[in-house]
């Protein structure tokens, strides 16, 4: 299998001079799906936003992202924003059309795909995620699991190889995180999950990856690092319920 | 008449308000028809009345403004009649349309009529925050208001405008996330 | 200042709206040139900013309140340009969307309150702080600025209904001004206000800040100073000098008196002048004038009082509060 997702010594700085990325190595095969850990400010979201070219703003050779093979950099920007599906964190940044469909048939829109083939895809992913007959609705009336499952609808519209996920269940009541959690599975695209909820990793990640201070910590099989109590305290996180009734000490 | 096509009701109102404004006081047929089409159209759409009351009270500033003046004067009177029945009319077809069409159809109307991209973009955009950002205000007032106990008015101006201020800040900020979230699907 | 449908005739109507769509033209225009592709979706959302701000209650006495028009303001914050493009789409959604403000009034409302509000308070704003430095000038320049942007709007307006034959300007004027003198108080106190708490939390956001001058913005303002110019030639000029009468003279001296000059004159100033008021439009402008020099002095004060000696360099100073 190969690796869809090489990153390579990968460095970032804010705006302030602040380091978000210290020299990230991480790689991912094809039909994986990986969950990305750490404390708040480690820098997730930061890398998450690298895989798409989203960052850096101007090329700064600070390290080298691959995907599917090739390196992301403004000759193959469109083409790489098509194979990495990113959900933000916030829905309402991701949502900016009035209405669903609109929103829906964003991306295939900018892939310059007739109009016929558009209200198909939007058709189609739409009833993917649930939301069948939602079209004509109005963005900001829908509840915030409704908006997370368009906001996964209007990715998966552009077909990506590649899912990113910025805390994708935070904020959903239990009965959205399952609906959500339940359409994830179905997706076979591979999947890089950014998130807290360590549940929602035992369930469905075969490997994490711990990211502290914009550095990687620790990567390898989920129950084997998220069992690890030291490992998990000492990165701002803790070892899952979950796994506590599974093995009790 | 919700289902009625916008292009259609637009041109429609559009013929109206025009008419209306430019008529003649002299031509009473004409605001006589203009009067019952609304009240055509207000039965057809089932709009509540008292829901146009309160959106004729808008006009009220002018309207009122214009009678103080108009009282002075000895044709005054039936001037302002006039004028009352004119704005009346206006405001209330563009509420029955504005009430019995999606705004995006609206849109997509200004759009064929080659408004420039920019500013539908911009109006696009806008009516989709509007609700979004008036949430946010009214949740930072209350944080405030739970964290205010002095009755102070110079207190309360610094407190609103510091939520004016922050307001407009998030508002940058969600502003740079939304290009990203466009750049991320695609957008050139 | 929203004008509902009626108050405008269709002759006025026509100009306003030629002249706004010229307005909004070059706004977009160079909008598109001077605003980097990230900050595009900025306008919309400073609209709804604006929109949601407009609704904000600044309690004033007994009940009533003062609310926040912005144009000033949002121009002292984006650049002129941008400052017309975003209160225009507010214009157009409050118009078709909660019909505030007339639709055939549209062209007008622009005008006055997009062209004149926003850019001629811009103008100001850059005048005074040019000469006032720090951040206390720019609040000193901002709230003078709001307070002048709301007035020469309401001018304007009064203007448009004058020659509109609506109400005299006789009346328009002494009511629109009289008014506004007050509204424009708060107005000013409260642009400033909001300006003063962005600039002390993100002054990055603020455009043209840290910046040492901007003579790049000179043409945009001669463009936009050129089309308010016209405006006011049209709409309040004929009321606020003796030019029908001169025009009158010339036309008499030229054999012309009773052909084109005549019916145009008459179009524009009503037949009919309210009784016992027409000291009024003295004493407004009176008012207005000394109006101004008061205000300013105030907006010195205001200034002064807000901006700690230690605060008053834009890129120093409040990184250590």
């Amino acid at each position: 299998m190969s690796n869809v997702i090489e990153i390579t010594n990968l460095q970032y700085r804010y705006h302030d001079g602040t380091v978000a990325l210290a020299g990230v190595n991480l790689r991912v095969a094809a039909g994986e799906c990986v969950g990305l850990l750490g404390p708040n400010g480690s820098g997730k979201s930061t890398l998450l936003l690298h895989l798409n070219g989203i960052l850096p703003e101007k090329p700064d050779g600070g390290g080298a992202v691959k995907i599917v093979g090739e390196i992301v950099g403004k000759p193959n920007l469109e083409k790489v924003r098509r194979q990495v599906g990113l959900v933000f964190q916030d829905p309402d940044d991701q949502l900016f059309c009035p209405l669903a469909a609109e929103d829906v048939a964003f991306g295939p829109q900018q892939l310059g795909l007739s109009e016929a083939e558009i209200a198909g895809r939007v058709r189609g992913a739409l009833t993917q995620v649930g939301l069948a007959g939602f079209g004509r609705r109005a963005t900001h009336h829908l509840s915030h699991g409704e908006k997370r499952r368009l906001c996964l609808a209007g990715v998966l519209a552009c077909d990506p190889e590649i899912l990113a996920l910025d805390e994708p269940t935070s904020d959903l009541d239990p009965r959205g995180r399952r609906e959500f959690k339940a359409l994830l599975r179905q997706i076979p695209a591979t999947k890089l999950m950014a998130t807290h909820d360590l549940e929602l990793v035992v369930e469905m990640c075969s490997r994490v990856v711990v990211l502290d201070r914009g550095a990687v910590v620790a990567d390898g099989p989920t129950r084997e690092l998220l069992n690890n109590e030291e490992l998990m305290l000492a990165h701002g996180l803790e070892r899952p319920h979950m796994l506590r009734h599974l093995h009790p000490h | 008449m919700q289902r009625l096509p916008a292009a259609l009701k637009l041109g429609v109102a559009l013929a109206m308000i025009v008419g209306t404004v430019l008529a003649p006081p002299a031509w009473t047929g004409w605001f006589t028809g203009v009067a019952a089409v609304l009240a055509l159209a207000i039965l057809l759409s089932r709009i509540p009345l008292l829901f146009l009351g309160k959106r004729l009270l808008l006009l009220s500033p002018f309207v009122l403004g214009a009678a103080l003046v108009n009282a002075l004067q000895p044709s005054g009177r039936a001037q302002w009649m006039v004028l009352a029945a004119r704005s009346a009319l206006c405001l209330l077809t563009v509420v029955l349309v504005s009430n019995t069409t999606p705004f995006c159809d609206i849109l997509r109307v200004l759009r064929r009529v080659q408004v420039p991209a920019l500013l539908i973009t911009t109006i696009a955009l806008m009516h989709r925050y509007i609700f979004v950002l008036a949430e946010e205000a009214e949740r930072m007032r209350r944080a405030r208001n739970s964290r205010t106990f002095h009755r102070g008015r110079r207190l309360r101006w610094q407190t609103l405008a510091t939520v004016v201020g922050q307001l407009f800040v998030r508002s940058s900020e969600r502003a740079e996330r939304i290009y990203d979230a466009m750049c991320a699907r695609g957008w050139k | 200042m929203h004008i509902p449908d009626g108050f405008i005739d269709g002759k006025t109507a026509l100009a306003t709206a030629a002249l706004s769509a010229v307005g909004v033209g070059v706004a977009l225009r160079q909008v598109k040139r001077e605003l980097p592709p990230r900050k595009i979706p900025l306008l919309g959302l400073a609209a709804a900013f604006l929109f949601a701000a407009q609704m904000v209650n600044f309690p004033v006495a007994g009940g009533t309140s003062g609310h926040l028009v912005g144009g000033a303001l949002v121009a002292a914050l984006l650049g002129p340009s941008a400052a017309v493009v975003v209160v225009t789409t507010v214009l157009i959604v409050q118009c078709f969307l909660f019909a505030d403000g007339g639709v055939m009034a549209l062209g007008a409302n622009i005008f006055n309150m997009a062209i004149v509000n926003s850019v001629g308070g811009y103008a100001i704003y850059r005048s005074v702080s040019r000469v006032l430095p720090g951040v206390r000038g720019r609040i000193t320049a901002l709230a003078f600025a709001g307070w002048c942007a709301t007035v020469l709007a309401s001018i304007s307006c009064a203007g448009q209904l004058a020659s509109s034959g609506t109400v005299p300007w006789s009346a328009a004027f002494p009511a629109m001004a009289g008014t506004h003198m007050l509204i424009g108080v708060g107005e000013g106190l409260i642009s400033a206000l909001v300006f003063l708490a962005i600039q002390r939390t993100r002054p990055e956001m603020i455009a043209g800040n840290g910046e040492p001058g901007q003579p790049r913005r000179r043409g945009e303002l001669v463009r936009y100073g050129l089309l308010v110019s016209l405006g006011v030639a049209i709409f309040v000029a004929p009321f606020a000098c003796p030019w029908p009468d001169g025009l009158e003279r010339v036309a008499a001296r030229l054999g012309f008196e009773h052909k084109t000059a005549q019916p145009l004159l008459h179009a524009l100033a009503p037949d009919y002048q309210v009784p016992g008021i027409h000291w009024a439009v003295g004493a407004t402008a009176i008012a207005g004038a000394a109006g101004s020099l008061v205000v300013f002095a105030l907006a010195l004060l205001l200034g002064w009082l807000l901006v700690p000696k230690r605060a008053n360099g834009i890129t120093g100073g409040l990184k250590d509060a």
